[in-house]
């Protein structure tokens, strides 16, 4: 059968995507180190645990979904996920191989506990999965991506949104299709967002170090009291836009409560609060 | 809310769960993509959206007007596009996701949007 190994916790932000793709030596310099070398850990944490797959919830950004019908939730159920074109020409990824049998099995047993999600047949992926992937998951000798991915987009651009206890039941409902799958696969569950970041108004590029490490902390030692925010909480704690870190607490949903990092990072910088932890939830028990 | 056989079906807890999902005790620097701005700005969001396709991004560069002319923009709504004016365009509705693509297709660094919203105060 199917289990987790353990979890993701990362920001995603075009930024990623312009110093991953300007090269090591600015990915190494004293502006991005901070953030890279804590990604180069995770990505090293991957290869030593080996996850088959990799399951990341994510948010669009108005790249795959638009208003003339947004899902709630939607699930890719697809072989490969193209990579999306924001407007400026998608980049030069090749598309990340997908799991359709699991995909399909986790819209069955999402609906089955009363998640009703979207199911897609064909999603491209934009920088939600392709910021903060490429640090952790690309060969560079290989030129391709290492591990099939199973993505689920929420909801975190048009109010109403999905609340963020809602989104802890959806991880742990996302914890029992994968332990449920028949397949012996070892599964690592990414959730990607956040933290404070404010694009609009006159508040914009505010960042909250303070609440960002502590939501951290939070999550990390009580779940379940993120769990009792509400959208404005949040918004008023770390902005507009941060309320994509019920993506994290998704995440989270899907890991035993006892789990914890085994990295965690923090880094603010310009208009972003960035985040990053890694979870082990080998030994942990549910 | 009035008291009547059928609102006292409704729960205080169900109440505070039909409020929360609507935040609306935000101070003004901060704002939402809701329904307000969602219907005020279906066609400027329209517009924008178009963007990812490359197409759509040479009739842009070509023919501005051209491009708008396919969205149904307003007269107002194709002022702010001409004059690049992000505060307008933002306050008119178009999600900061779309926003980006206009960006891109005019050459827009984010810095200088974060300038202007940053100004508009």
């Amino acid at each position: 059968m199917a289990r987790i190994i353990g979890g993701i916790g990362a920001s995603h932000a075009p930024s990623m995507e312009h110093v991953y793709d300007a090269g090591a030596e600015v990915r190494e310099s004293d502006e991005w180190a901070p953030l890279f070398g804590p990604f180069q850990e995770v990505s090293e944490w991957l290869g030593a645990v080996k996850p088959d797959r990799l399951v990341v919830i994510y948010n669009d950004h108005m790249d795959a979904f638009f208003l003339d019908a947004y899902p709630t939730f939607a699930l890719g159920v697809a072989e490969s996920y193209p990579i999306a074109d924001e407007g400026f020409g998608a980049r030069p990824f090749p598309p990340i191989a997908g799991d359709a049998s699991l995909g399909w099995h986790i819209a069955r047993s999402l609906v089955a506990d009363e998640f009703d999600i979207t199911i897609c047949q064909e999603l491209e992926v934009d920088h939600g999965v392709i910021s903060p992937l490429p640090m952790v998951d690309f060969s560079e000798s290989d030129s391709d991506w290492k591990i099939p991915i199973v993505p689920l987009a929420v909801n975190v651009n048009l109010h109403p949104l999905p609340t963020p206890r809602r989104c802890y039941k959806l991880g742990q409902a996302l914890r029992r299709a994968i332990l449920s799958y028949p397949e012996d696969l070892k599964v690592v569950v990414a959730g990607t967002g956040g933290l404070s970041h404010q694009l609009t108004g006159t508040a914009f590029g505010a960042v909250r170090q303070e609440w960002d490490q502590e939501f951290m902390r939070l999550l990390a030692e009580e779940p379940e009291t993120l769990c009792d925010y509400t959208h404005e909480q949040l918004i008023k704690l770390g902005g507009t836009e941060s309320v994509e870190v019920v993506n994290w607490l998704a995440m989270r949903g899907a890991l035993p409560v006892a789990a914890r990092p085994v990295v965690e990072a923090y880094y603010a910088h310009r208009i972003m609060g960035y985040g990053l932890a890694a979870y082990d939830a080998a030994g942990s028990p549910a | 809310m009035p008291t009547t056989p059928e609102t006292s079906e409704l729960s205080a807890d169900y109440l505070r769960r039909l409020a929360d999902v609507q935040p609306s005790d935000l101070p003004p620097e901060l704002d939402l993509f809701d329904e307000s701005t969602a219907r005020r700005g279906i066609r400027l969001n329209k517009a924008a959206y178009s963007l990812k396709d490359a197409h759509q991004r040479d009739l842009f560069a070509n023919d501005e007007e051209a491009w708008m002319e396919q969205f149904g923009l307003t007269d107002g709504e194709r002022a702010l596009v001409r004059a690049r004016d992000w505060i307008g365009l933002w306050r008119g509705g178009m999600s900061i996701y779309v926003m980006v693509k206009l960006s891109g297709v005019t050459n827009t660094p984010l810095p200088e949007i974060g300038r202007q919203m940053r100004e508009s105060g």
